[in-house]
């Protein structure tokens, strides 16, 4: 019964969000463990299944009655068999599984310590959506984050309200946000791709709508892309841009969204410096493009109902389309 | 083991309210060992203990009166050794005297647990919100004993039944749970002016 | 010994008197006033049903909303508060009072040959506030302000800052209160199960349904209150300004989930080790044989729950400890399972060397090993620090729990219900609606939770509202949401039978079983004074013992240990059962459900923040128990 869908499983329906198509060696080592403990499991399930099967032939055969209360027979049979599959066997079965999996396996899925990799990113959990910066660069974006493929990046994680998540099942196990605190991870991904994670901690609302992609770009993609985010933005060019820069800027846009190189630095929401490089909007919410980031703008609560960006039902719609075109120049 | 014999001869045991107030006592204690466990997982995470601005706790006033309240053990495991001997007057004695003790410790507490609340407020920080629930709670099992006591004299107005010979038992039993608990929060408290 | 037949012209006039004097008031203020077990157990069984439909309908909801992707059945706002009601409900509100409330109430005596628990008051005491905090909680919903920041709530999400409505303070007081029942209920046990057995039944001859619920009840006991520790100082923080939880003054978050998981974790063991108990009463009796290795599964079942408080972190393998901590706990966790597992094979091993009969109880508990077993085996997985930490927090471990806590726990209350039901009632159940029963059940269970695994595996986190389409997630939330229904149908004709069955079954006399312990000793059901003689006892299985219920018979008739001067009752020494002293017992009284009126009061006020109120409703509460302890034994 369990083997078919586990078969598609394996077999690969696409690299999505899959535990189980690892593109990391933590994330292998994770999936072969589980597939080892699964067969194992399938085993001891069949033992416990098949006793029950024996009951039900032998009392067939046997039918009602027969006073068997006093005698106890085979008391002996079941207590070597209580012993064995009871104590003898778990014990030695468990104990395997803690040496391979708490003193091998964890060495690889333990949280790296300072300085032993090149780059060090940082991911602040906000709700619902993950701030990115690369220190020792101004880089800041929001719900994408970029590595050199097989490169070990060390990744500190914090929250900045709630305890959050941070969880891409392809390239490792999840670490939690911490109000207070910061926690470790490795990233590496063992080839180039992109990689999809989620919040795996409830923390509110739009907990469902807190996706993260993580893009492993082949090193000199990822320099360039590097340097793409560090810098400010580019001054806007035709009317309806530098009308829409003017609206941005006067608007209440500013009062939560930072553009580097402009006077908006408020870091309540995402930064939208380079908002036009990234794939999608409200945390993997809903596709990147124009026409979506018109309906995002005038009425964010119909995608993600409850998140912390209002409304802007009453904004002109002219108003709208520049700060879209605006916008859709900040790559 | 030959098991129910047919005669009713009846072999000593504790009563069932004996048991049900160890119960109590278990509950209550475990409550406390949670509060404990809490003061000391923040007080290891703390850079400083008591934090800045807060007096370190004093240290011979807190442990004279605990004193104090230990010394009403004695009285009250006569009242209820003497209950159990029957003899009402002897009980009624030593309750009273019990009952001086924890009353005068009691109304001190009070007192200094107002006074601190000047000095340095519950919702100062983690540190204040952990000592005066600790402490609170500690007075309230105080209160509550003293109220026991109370009980206990009013019903022993009325002569020595079984029923109130096990209330006493009972109650002793309470009052040594307390007082050594005590002990246990003000010697958790006082560790802040250690180190 | 059935009191239907009582022998002699001088028995039967005992027995009148005893029928005389146990009996209870009529009408609603005899159900008010009762501090019988038997009607205890019955107010609880039927007040648990209730939330468990109310828990059902909270997760047929969630389900159906997941059945799309991107569905708008119900807001987030909503599917918050169900999922969360949905585990507070099951937990506290349905399985811990269904199993400790409803059996353990109506059964232990029965089973020790007493005719009472040991401080009958108490026990009214701890349903009524049971059905308070009940109703305290649900009072949540109908406001709209319903706990909704999971059933544990971390914080700082259920803080005042990021949950400012009233919906968390109702959480923490409905989970305070509710555990006052739950503690007393739990010492009402422990002291009953050492002082109230018959003389004879020395501990090693206590049904394993006792040992069972003395294991829980320590657990209980011991686990309430850092819960209830933690829910003061989160009530503290939130209303008065304290900051146990709040990083920027000297607190911390992880201080919440240390307290909640000290509980937490015991607290699975409890929901599960009653069930335990039911199925060792359920396997001998239609097995017809004593169950193997009885001392063994004696000591698994207190070692898993003393064990069991060992292991919480386990549940906070992602929040970042340090790799010692980690192992430590993955270490502990390893060793619970053993009891477990000796268990498992003690059971099947009795099918095995019994003649087993799969009449619907037995079915159940077939069921129930299986889903324990798989339950179990995932369970161990966790043991793998790395594999927890990928799989954590996603639907594989909803999946996990369920298979525990559904098939561990529900599928022995199930078949308890179908056991019991003769002796109960009177009546027995229609044997063919009850093995279609278990087996929609069983085929449903399984499709709405083994899918879980799967899609847990391609990285579904738990408490989404919703989910993207392109993920390859919808397939098995079909699949599962289908089996959801599919239990529900289960459900229903397991209850329509129920209720068929006390209005037409045949009537079932006292031992339709041949059952192995003494509650099938009395009648069905039982009388008010349960035994009219209180029985010898010289084995852990006493109704298979010929003689001692003929020496009952003969008791009956000369008289001897009859107690019939009063609401009569006997107290033994824990360890051998050696005959104590002869106790008075209370009968009606009015003061439980005027105390829990009263306690009901003061969380109310202290819900509205009106603290001084709350104070004064307090006192009122004291003087209620001052009420009621105003009339002595000797004096009723």
């Amino acid at each position: 019964m369990a083997l078919v869908p586990l078969s598609l499983l394996a077999a690969g329906c696409g690299k999505k969000q899959n535990a189980l198509a690892p593109a990391s060696h933590q994330s292998q080592d994770i999936a072969t463990l589980f597939w080892w403990m699964t067969g194992v499991a399938a085993v001891g399930l069949g033992v416990v299944v098949a006793l029950l099967l024996l009951a039900w032939i032998r009392s067939g055969r046997r039918g009602a009655g027969g006073d068997t209360q006093g005698a106890k027979p085979g008391e002996r049979v079941g207590w070597y068999v209580v012993l064995t599959g009871g104590v003898l066997v778990p014990i030695l079965l468990i104990s395997a599984l803690f040496v391979i999996g708490d003193v091998f396996v964890i060495r690889t899925t333990e949280a790296p310590a300072a300085g032993s990799t090149k780059r060090t990113i940082l991911v602040i959990g906000h709700q619902w959506w993950w701030e990115v910066r690369y220190p020792g660069t101004s880089a800041v974006t929001a719900n994408e984050i970029h590595i050199p493929a097989r490169t070990p990046v060390r990744l500190e994680v914090r929250t900045a309200d709630v305890i959050h998540s941070f969880w891409v099942p392809e390239l490792n196990r999840k670490i939690d946000t911490l109000p207070g605190s910061t926690n470790e991870i490795e990233l590496y991904a063992d080839a180039v791709g992109r990689y999809r994670g989620d919040c795996a901690e409830f923390c509110g609302l739009q907990h469902a709508h807190m996706g993260i992609w993580v893009y492993a770009d082949p090193p000199a993609k990822f320099a360039k892309w590097l340097a793409r985010q560090s810098r400010p933005a580019a001054p806007p060019t035709g009317a309806q841009a530098s009308a829409g820069r003017a609206a941005f800027l006067s608007g209440a846009c500013a009062n939560c969204h930072q553009i580097r190189g402009t006077s908006a630095s408020s870091g309540v929401g995402p930064d939208l410096t380079h908002v036009a490089d990234r794939e999608t909007l409200g945390a993997l919410t809903i596709p990147n493009t124009p026409s979506y980031l018109h309906d995002w703008i005038r009425n964010s609560q119909r995608f993600k109902p409850g998140n912390q960006m209002p409304s802007f039902n009453g904004l002109p719609e002219r108003e709208i389309r520049d700060l879209v075109a605006y916008l859709e120049e900040r790559k | 083991m030959s098991g129910y014999i047919a005669s009713s001869v009846e072999r000593p045991s504790k009563p069932a309210a004996w048991w049900g107030m160890v119960i109590l006592i278990s509950s209550e204690a475990t409550l406390f060992g949670a509060f404990i466990g809490t003061y000391f997982y923040l007080r290891f995470r703390a850079p400083t203990w008591p934090p800045d601005g807060i007096p370190e706790p004093r240290v011979v006033v807190p442990l004279i009166l605990v004193g104090v309240l230990l010394l009403s053990s004695i009285p009250m495991q006569l009242a209820s050794n003497a209950a159990r001997a029957g003899r009402l007057a002897a009980t009624r004695l030593f309750v009273v005297a019990a009952l001086v003790l924890q009353a005068g410790y009691f109304a001190y507490e009070v007192h200094d647990f107002s006074d601190q609340l000047k000095t340095f407020d519950i919702s100062r920080d983690a540190y204040s919100s952990i000592y005066y629930v600790l402490l609170g709670a500690d007075h309230a099992h105080v209160a509550l004993g003293i109220l026991f006591n109370l009980w206990l004299l009013a019903k022993l107005v009325r002569g020595l039944t079984t029923y109130r010979v096990h209330a006493t038992q009972a109650i002793a039993w309470y009052w040594h749970a307390v007082n050594l608990l005590t002990l246990v929060v003000i010697l958790t408290l006082l560790s802040a002016a250690i180190g | 010994m059935a009191i239907a037949t009582p022998p002699t012209p001088a028995a039967e006039a005992r027995v009148e008197r005893l029928e005389v004097m146990w009996q209870s008031r009529p009408g609603v203020l005899g159900w008010l006033m009762t501090t019988d077990h038997k009607r205890i157990g019955l107010l609880y069984f039927w007040t648990t049903l209730v939330l468990f439909g109310a828990g059902g309908i909270e997760a047929m909801l969630m389900r159906t909303q997941l059945i799309k992707p991107n569905n708008d059945l119900v807001s987030p706002e909503t599917y918050d508060q169900l999922f969360t009601l949905h585990g507070l409900t099951m937990i506290f509100f349905f399985i811990i009072p269904m199993t400790t409330g409803a059996f353990g109430n109506y059964l232990i005596p029965l089973m020790i040959g007493a005719r009472d628990m040991a401080f009958p008051r108490m026990n009214a005491l701890s349903y009524w506030i049971f059905l308070a905090s009940a109703i305290f909680l649900y009072t949540s919903l109908a406001l709209g302000m319903a706990p909704n920041a999971g059933w544990f709530d971390y914080v700082p999400l259920a803080n005042k800052t990021f949950t400012p409505g009233h919906n968390i303070d109702f959480y923490a007081l409905a989970v305070i209160f509710n555990s006052i029942a739950s503690t007393l209920t739990a010492g009402q046990f422990i002291v009953t199960i050492l002082k109230s057995r018959a003389p004879g039944m020395s501990f090693n001859r206590m049904p394993l349904f006792c040992f069972a619920f003395l294991a829980a009840s320590f657990g209980l006991l011991f686990a309430l209150p850092p819960l209830s520790a933690d829910n003061i100082f989160l009530f503290l923080d939130r209303n008065v300004g304290t900051h146990f939880f709040d990083p920027s003054h000297g607190g911390a978050a992880l201080l919440w989930q240390h307290l909640f998981w000290i509980f937490g974790h015991p607290e699975v063991y409890i929901l599960i080790v009653p069930a335990f108990g039911i199925a060792t009463s359920i396997i001998p009796a239609f097995t017809q044989r004593k169950l193997v290795a009885f001392p063994l599964v004696a000591i698994a079942e207190l070692l898993v729950v003393f064990i069991g408080f060992g292991v919480w972190a386990h549940h906070m393998f992602a929040t970042g400890m340090s790799t010692t901590a980690l192992i430590f706990f993955a270490g502990a966790t390893s060793m619970v399972v053993i009891p477990s597992t000796i268990q498992v094979f003690a059971w099947c091993m009795s099918f095995v060397l019994g003649v087993a009969r799969f009449k619907t109880p037995l079915l159940f508990i077939a069921g129930f090993i299986f889903m324990f077993v798989t339950g179990g085996l995932t369970g161990i997985m966790f043991v793998a620090i790395p594999f927890d930490q990928q799989v954590t927090d996603t639907y594989f471990i909803i999946a996990h729990f369920h298979y525990i806590i559904f098939g561990a726990a529900v599928f022995p209350i199930f078949g308890g219900m179908y056991y019991w039901f003769p002796k109960v009632t009177g009546k027995l159940y229609f044997e063919r609606p009850g093995q279609i029963s278990f087996w929609l059940i069983f085929a449903g269970t399984n499709l709405l939770f083994f899918p879980m695994h799967l899609v847990g595996l391609l990285g579904m986190p738990r408490r989404v509202y919703t989910y993207p389409g392109n993920l390859g997630w919808t397939t098995y939330n079909v699949i599962e949401t289908i089996g959801g229904y599919l239990t529900l149908v289960g459900i229903l004709v397991l209850f329509g039978n129920l209720v068929w069955s006390y209005l037409r079954a045949p009537a079932a006399g006292p031992d339709p079983w041949h059952g192995p312990t003494l509650e099938w000793v009395t009648s069905s059901p039982p009388p008010e004074y349960d035994f009219a003689v209180i029985p010898k006892v010289s084995s852990a299985y006493p109704n298979w013992d010929v003689e001692d219920r003929e020496e009952d018979r003969r008791k009956l008739a000369s008289g001897v240990l009859l107690l019939d001067q009063g609401h009569e009752q006997v107290e033994v020494t824990p360890v051998d059962g050696w005959l104590s002293r002869t106790v008075e017992m209370p009968h009606e009284s009015p003061w439980p459900v005027l105390l829990a009126l009263c306690l009901s009061l003061v969380f109310v006020m202290l819900l509205l923040q009106h603290f001084a109120i709350a104070g004064l409703m307090g006192i009122l509460s004291l003087l209620t128990l001052l009420g009621w302890h105003s009339k002595e034994p000797q004096e009723a």
